[in-house]
């Protein structure tokens, strides 16, 4: 090796190490720029590819009836979902697939030929669905678990419960009324994905999820059970559409029952008519009929312009009155206001209105809360129709005075009836009675709430005491008289309009609202059965329901039969002075 | 018979800076298999760190025996490499579509890796002989042509295109060191502008791809401009300081292909960001520097082109891979040198850095 070859080498050396630091420096160059000037660019790119916005919602809320028994809740559920992309041997797994959840073969291998990244293959599976799917260790596919609602009574209460959709919202009823405080806590968290789509479990992800609170209804599923039982009874053996019935409490409002027949199950709320789902109670108006006598009654005493015996001409059954005639079912002469209710006369109910005046009466009635919402905590309350008295003419005059041409929901019907259950002061209906979280505590309270005074107690008591007269025999109601307990009620036979707009014959609405224990109401109860097609008369299609209802609650109430015997003895003597 | 002079000429820089670029590397590595769905993998860290073990082995013998033995032998290890090269075509492992590996045992061995120190022995024993100062002729290249042309036709009939362009580079560099007469080096260049259409002409159809698809990676961004895309995300998104160690969400979550073997230079760039890549060039940077100092220093022609052999092996894999995982060069399979998992090129490249050495602490040798 020559000197020159040695420096020729060190040349070379130094043009080598000079062309690695360009090439150094075309790096640094390039590293800078991707991480310094296009380094926050990139960053998101990598975000969107990475993160995945998913909304976690808390487990709903359960409600209880007031014994805190369930009729609402949310269980844990397991839905399967499949990543196409890493199902192999994909018409092998659609087979294996669609035996274990019971669903077409066809769908499956549609989902798993998908060129998503990901597809549920069946939300809420069952237990067995998802062990049989597990079994198969089918790579891929992947359980992800959630809540869904479910309601252990079926169809209990179900019109007044309502139902949530598949996202967990309340869509009717007590669901939809109550959501915010039913839902669980909702929150956003950033959850890492991985290139074909799957997610991981973060640290946020673990967090547990806030639960919603539950609501304690003032409803007692005995007796929600009890009415229910003794409705679908009334309604099919009269054939008739539909049937509703209201359990309350006169002194505080308290709801015990809301039934409605036919029943629907809101687990599977999809496959009845929507025309089930409503809680009609509350969201239907009706022509009460013959039960708006005891106000009309009521509003006679109050006014001062009869007494329990004083006596009106009731025309032999049939008066006419500005080219209508207004008919009773049984002619009748000289009858006791007493009497006109027992009877349940329609002219003596038009000739006591006419005596009160168009005036006063309608402010009565819009006292008793006709034509108003009682501010229910349910959705969809109507307000019903109280004509303004300036409309009124003689004829409708008339016609409101035994409960025709007006309108009321049962819920109204009842809420004003217990006014005079509770000596005159009328308390508002609630069916919420407390909401506690999820660890039981209690978050609010609802306490009972005073509407207001409608009449006087004194005015209550003999409204009462000639409602007891009814069920007595003779009375319209004898059928809803019931061994060792004092009852109190009035019967209701209302037309229907129908299509074209007048009263129909044939289609009638027969109802019966009544009190027990008639001198101390532990409960007011209003049966109302829509159509009924055996007997059209509310004595005949309601009052056994009632009857029932009331035998039934009141020993679930531990209310003991003989309390009011003695007063029994006082109501035989109105019959025998009626 | 130790000389003392070994110890004393013993070349600590060289050790160290291969041990850091190695600790680097299994630094990186073990992001790389263990995190996200990889985790599985975790086990190739430790096979990796078993290929170390034995790599240190290998350093060892070969820095231990005078290099001037190697000399000797240079022939009888190519004409070894070569029928391992052979073998793999008839009896080597498939995967990835090509025929890469023979398997021994749990294990399974790169020859087109090893044979890149068999053409830096044999061409260094030839051009030590030939080496002249006005430089070589075009009779003096056909035997250094023919014994560096034999492993490249087998490899791309493997095929391993990147590992064949990384021997022709390497045979080019010793070449261009040991000087070629001007005459002859002009129409060599001219020669090679007219043969790369040919080379066009037989490549295979995924090998344009990726050229076409180096040129414009939007082309194609699920299919194969994927791995530039993934890359320039994950580097990218490293910006100056890194996401942290285990916390490169591209190499968690899988959006980097080839994560622990070629694209391991992006599972460093995301998490340790502009700095800890800067960082590793700079090691390769000096690791480069010291081996042209080896090779400067060495008073013997054989230790010196064995030098600039090994050196440009190391320079031209960090130039190929780090320009691919950028983004600068299309993409080629070629290990970023101690840093990819994979125990042949840690092998490889552990007795290259042996070679150094030996090189290195035996220099006084040929001092007067």
């Amino acid at each position: 090796m020559t000197k020159k070859t040695n420096k020729g080498y060190a040349s070379r050396t130094a043009i080598v190490v000079a062309l690695f630091m360009l090439w150094l420096a075309v790096i640094g160059a390039r590293a800078g720029y991707l991480q310094i000037y296009r380094g926050p660019w990139l960053s998101n790119k990598a975000a969107v590819q990475y993160e995945r916005e998913l909304t976690i919602h808390g487990k709903r809320g359960a409600i209880y009836d007031r014994r805190h028994q369930a009729m609402a809740v949310s269980i844990e559920t397991t839905s399967v979902a499949a990543y196409p992309p890493m199902v192999e041997n994909k018409l092998q797994a659609a087979a294996k697939l669609a035996k274990a959840l019971g669903v077409p073969k066809k769908h499956v291998e549609q989902k798993l030929a998908s060129k998503r990244s990901f597809v549920w293959l069946k939300r809420q599976a069952t237990p067995r669905q998802v062990n049989a799917v597990k079994k198969y260790k089918i790579k891929g596919i992947d359980f992800l678990s959630g809540h869904s609602r479910f309601y252990p009574n079926t169809t209990l209460a179900a019109q007044l419960l309502g139902f949530t959709g598949i996202d967990g919202h309340g869509l009717e009823g007590l669901e939809f009324y109550f959501d915010k405080d039913l839902k669980g806590e909702e929150y956003t968290i950033t959850m890492l994905k991985d290139a074909l789509g799957r997610g991981f479990e973060t640290d946020q992800w673990v967090a547990e999820s806030r639960a919603g609170n539950n609501l304690i209804l003032t409803i007692d599923r005995q007796i929600q059970y009890i009415v229910e039982n003794a409705l679908a009874q009334a309604v099919t053996e009269n054939e008739a559409v539909s049937g509703m019935a209201i359990v309350m409490e006169p002194q505080t409002g308290a709801l015990l029952a809301v039934a409605h027949y036919p029943f629907f199950n809101p687990n599977t709320f999809r496959k009845y008519d929507r025309t089930l789902w409503r809680n009609r109670a509350i969201t239907d108006p009706f022509e009460p009929g013959s039960t708006m006598k005891i106000f009309s009654a009521a509003a006679a005493l109050e006014n001062g312009v009869s007494n329990v015996n004083t006596i009106f001409y009731c025309e032999n059954g049939s008066y006419a009155l500005g080219g209508h005639t207004v008919n009773d079912t049984k002619p009748h002469g000289w009858l006791s206001l007493q009497q006109i209710i027992k009877y349940s006369s329609n002219i003596g109910t038009v000739k006591i209105i006419e005596k009160v005046g168009q005036k006063n009466y309608h402010d009565y009635l819009q006292s008793f809360g006709f034509g108003n919402r009682t501010k229910i905590d349910c959705p969809g309350e109507s307000a019903g129709s109280l004509p303004h008295f300036r409309r009124w003419t003689r004829v409708d005059t008339a016609a409101i005075a035994f409960g025709q041409g007006v309108s009321a929901t049962a819920l109204q019907l009842i809420t004003a009836a217990c006014a005079l259950a509770n000596d005159g002061v009328m308390m508002r209906p609630y069916i919420v009675k407390a909401v506690t979280d999820s660890n039981g505590r209690t978050v609010r309270t609802v306490n009972h709430d005073i509407i207001r005074r409608v009449v006087s107690a004194e005015t209550s008591r003999i409204i009462r005491r000639i409602m007891k007269t009814v069920i007595a025999s003779g009375g319209t109601g004898e059928r809803a008289a019931l061994e060792g307990y004092s009852v109190c009620g009035k019967t209701g036979t209302a037309q229907k309009i129908d299509a074209t707009g007048k009263y129909a014959k044939d289609r009638y609405v027969a109802s019966f609202l009544g009190f027990a224990p008639a001198e101390n109401p532990a409960l007011a109860v209003l049966v109302v059965v829509d159509e009924p097609r055996k007997s059209l008369y509310g004595g005949l299609a309601a009052a056994p329901a009632f009857k029932q209802i009331v035998k039934e609650t009141l020993s679930c109430l531990d209310i003991a039969p003989g309390t009011d015997v003695k007063k029994l003895r006082v109501s035989s003597r109105f019959r025998g002075s009626g | 018979m130790i000389d003392r002079r070994l110890i004393a000429y013993f070349d600590w820089w060289m050790l160290l800076l291969t041990f850091m670029i190695a600790a680097i590397g299994l630094t990186a590595l073990y992001s790389a298999v263990n995190t996200g769905l990889t985790s599985g993998q975790s086990f190739l860290f430790t096979k990796q760190l078993i290929w170390y073990c034995v790599g240190c082995v290998v350093m060892l013998a070969a820095f231990l025996f005078n290099y001037k033995s190697y000399e000797r032998w240079a022939h009888l290890f190519y004409l070894f490499c070569i029928g391992l090269l052979v073998a793999v075509l008839v009896a080597g492992k498939l995967g990835g579509g090509s025929k890469r590996w023979i398997v021994v045992g749990p294990f399974s061995l790169q020859p087109s890796e090893v044979v890149k120190l068999a053409v830096i022995l044999v061409l260094a024993k030839y051009y030590a002989k030939v080496a002249r100062a006005e430089g070589l002729y075009l009779k003096d290249l056909i035997t250094p042509a023919v014994l560096t042309a034999i492993p490249i036709v087998l490899i791309v009939r493997q095929p391993d295109l990147g590992t064949a362009i990384v021997v022709a580079l390497i045979a080019g560099a010793i070449t261009v060191y040991v000087k070629i007469e001007r005459h002859t080096l002009v129409w060599l260049v001219a020669g090679c502008a007219l043969t790369i259409p040919l080379v066009g002409f037989f490549l295979k159809e995924y090998q344009k791809q990726r050229i076409l698809t180096f040129l414009n990676p939007d082309r194609d961004p699920l299919g194969a401009g994927y791995h530039i895309i993934q890359s320039k995300i994950a580097i990218g998104s490293g910006m100056i300081t890194g996401k942290g160690f285990l916390k490169g969400t591209q190499n968690t979550l899988n959006f980097l292909p080839e994560q622990h073997t070629d694209f391991i230079f992006s599972v460093l760039a995301e998490e340790w960001g502009l700095a800890g890549a800067a960082f590793v060039l700079l090691v390769f940077l000096l690791l480069i520097t010291w081996g042209l100092q080896i090779a400067q220093r060495s008073r013997d022609p054989f230790g010196t082109i064995l030098s600039v052999g090994v050196t440009a092996m190391i320079f031209w894999q960090v130039f190929i891979n780090i320009g691919m995982v950028m983004g600068l060069m299309p993409v080629v399979g070629v290990t970023l040198p101690f840093i990819s998992y994979g125990g042949s090129s840690v092998i490889t490249m552990m007795a290259g850095a042996g070679l150094l050495l030996n090189v290195s602490m035996r220099r006084f040798l040929f001092e007067q």
